[in-house]
């Protein structure tokens, strides 16, 4: 009698609590959601064109192809600081965005793992791979995503070090293309190529668009030249996959590649291997990046009074700005002009 | 409340969550008698070494090398306890804390130990029908196996020698339940996260032993429990744009405090 009365009271408390908690939480979600309408959910009318793209450098040429289009709409999928892909997370937001969108944008190579995943659950979604024309996308069996790391050497022959397995999952291959400006605009023009193809409406906007800003990263190109006589030949030791492509434009010589960013851990046998990087060449220059570079950019130079040059490898806004047009010229146009004052104004 | 189950990739969510929160809260009941909290834990984290060695071996497919590494983890662990001279929870922390350290080596060789963080908090965003399905049939032999040995696996938690005086086959019994969490720990963990896995093992049936007072009621309210935290963490995760496993795990951790209250009160 008494444990039947007992269980009942029971019964009871876990079904208030219960009730409480789902009042508490689905009432703060409501009032969260009034305060804070969401993005995407706002602007419902679908009329416009929508191009997601998938991270900040293909956002930035997005602007400048489509940007100023109406009836087109240029959106970046992740948040501007989100940086390099490698393991992102989608989100319930993110995965709204993109159901809403005609068209997403990717850089390719490997670094949106998450992209296969995407094509599946959204297969009338049309994704452009911006380096389809030079890269093979790796091959992304779903249960593999972002773990194929085999010891894959770089294919770049003209990389004489053998320390080159230390690339983290981007894939098999080094993707920052955006980094080499002559693939850059590569992505430009298969970006310009893959909009008109899909919508037809706004094609010549987008041509002349492509055009213009690819004149402009030509004048960029005739800049690197002119950095690159200077500094052809001269060895360097780069502590971001991003930079390869730029040592390699500027025709220096990369002794060693340690890929620092957001969750690496170095062990002590890379930082050896460094070091007698260092020793071995006479120029001691690195080009790291500012955030995650810079503790081992100091340990460098107080062990090795190596010059470190700290770059921007384009995988964010600079800090506290918001995406601009611009980012990428005026981002390329300080990281030579970084190069230019460090190394030629020394010298001169 | 529009669109909830507008994209497709929600109702999957939803599936997944109401076929892993009644499969957690279930065999949570027996984890938390058994006093194996730790032991799932060091499941989760051994899932890690699994996908380690498989790489290194060339298994193809992360879940498959995970899979045989946990089920090999969990009877090696059961063989070890058995013989130790040290007690279980330090048995348990060697064997984790020496698996974790040899997945991170081995990870931390190709740079790639940033895959360790995806494992922490798993993608229930990205779970594809097929694997709903694959969630499905585990909970249905987990059904089974509880209709059949719930009773033998009880006595055994209450007192092993009694159990084997009735002719109950202990070892068999413990290796049998092991590799069942093992199963599930490894199946779901990419999907779920280690730290949910653990707090949905436990939490739910923590809070329930603090109320209930026999078997039936100690089952009945880890279900609840356990589905109302996965139900309300999903949707307000929806929402309101936060991770999806910390908001279960908070909803839970709430619904712990208060039986534990409620309880000490009560009894």
């Amino acid at each position: 009698m008494k444990n039947a009365k007992m269980a009942r009271e029971k019964a009871v408390f876990v079904f208030l609590l219960l009730s409480c908690i789902a009042l508490f939480f689905l009432g703060s979600t409501a009032i969260y959601l009034k305060s804070t309408k969401s993005v995407y959910s706002a602007d419902a009318e679908k009329e416009s064109f929508v191009i997601t793209a998938s991270f900040y450098p293909v956002y930035i040429a997005a602007l400048n192809v489509a940007g100023d289009i109406d009836g087109v709409e240029v959106r970046n999928l992740t948040q501007p600081q989100t940086g390099c892909l490698h393991d992102y997370q989608l989100t319930t937001e993110d995965m709204k965005a993109m159901a809403d969108s005609d068209v997403l944008l990717i850089n390719g190579g490997g670094i949106e793992s998450f992209v296969s995943k995407v094509a599946k659950t959204y297969p009338k979604l049309s994704i452009i791979n911006l380096s389809a024309s030079f890269a093979e996308l790796p091959e992304e069996d779903e249960e593999e995503e972002d773990h194929d790391h085999e010891d894959a050497a770089h294919e770049d022959a003209d990389h004489e070090d053998a320390d080159h397995d230390h690339d983290h999952d981007h894939g098999e291959q080094n993707s920052h293309f955006w980094m080499d400006i002559d693939l850059y605009r590569k992505e430009v023009e298969s970006m310009e190529e893959g909009l008109s193809k899909r919508d037809p409406v706004h094609a010549d906007q987008y041509k002349k668009n492509a055009e213009a800003y690819l004149k402009k990263l030509e004048a960029l190109q005739s800049e690197e030249a002119e950095l690159k006589e200077a500094l052809s030949g001269k060895k360097v030791v780069v502590f971001h996959e991003a930079f390869l492509y730029l040592a390699e434009d500027l025709d220096m010589q990369v002794t060693m590649t340690m890929d620092l960013d957001e969750e690496r851990q170095v062990s002590a046998g890379e930082v050896r291997q460094v070091l007698d990087a260092l020793a071995l060449s006479d120029d001691k220059i690195i080009f790291a990046e500012r955030t995650y570079g810079e503790e081992m950019g100091d340990r460098m130079t107080e062990e090795a009074s190596a010059t470190v040059i700290y770059l921007d490898p384009l995988t964010r806004p600079k800090d506290g700005q918001e995406s601009e047009q611009d980012g990428y010229l005026l981002a390329m146009q300080e990281n030579f002009d970084q190069i230019r004052t460090t190394l030629l104004g020394a010298e001169e | 409340m529009t669109s909830l189950f507008e994209y497709n990739f929600m109702r999957l969510a939803f599936a997944a969550i109401l076929i892993i929160t009644p499969l957690l809260g279930i065999l949570g009941t027996m984890v938390v008698q058994k006093k194996m909290a730790f032991f799932s834990d060091a499941l989760g984290h051994s899932a890690l070494t699994g996908i380690a060695l498989g790489l290194l071996l060339g298994i193809t497919g992360p879940s498959l090398a995970m899979l045989l590494y946990g089920l090999v983890f969990a009877l090696l662990l059961n063989a070890i306890q058995r013989h130790s001279l040290s007690s279980t929870d330090t048995v348990i922390s060697v064997f984790a804390s020496g698996s974790t350290a040899i997945g991170l080596a081995i990870l931390s060789k190709g740079g790639n130990i940033s895959s360790y963080s995806a494992l922490l908090i798993g993608d229930i965003l990205s779970i594809t029908r097929s694997e709903v399905f694959s969630l499905l049939g585990i909970l249905l032999v987990t059904v089974l196996f509880w209709c059949l040995c719930a009773n033998r696996l009880v006595a055994i938690s209450i007192h092993p020698t009694m159990a084997r005086s009735a002719n109950i086959s202990v070892r068999l019994m413990e290796n049998v339940f092991s590799l069942l969490i093992a199963a599930v720990v490894m199946l779901s963990i990419r999907w779920v996260g280690i730290l949910l896995i653990s707090a949905l093992l436990i939490i739910p049936a923590a809070s329930s032993r603090n109320i209930s007072c026999n078997m039936r009621e100690y089952h009945v309210y880890s279900l609840i429990f356990s589905m109302f935290s996965g139900v309300i963490g999903l949707v307000t995760s929806y929402y309101s744009n936060v991770a999806t496993g910390p908001m279960i795990v908070i909803v839970a951790s709430i619904i712990y405090f208060a039986t534990y209250f409620y309880g000490r009160r009560v009894k």
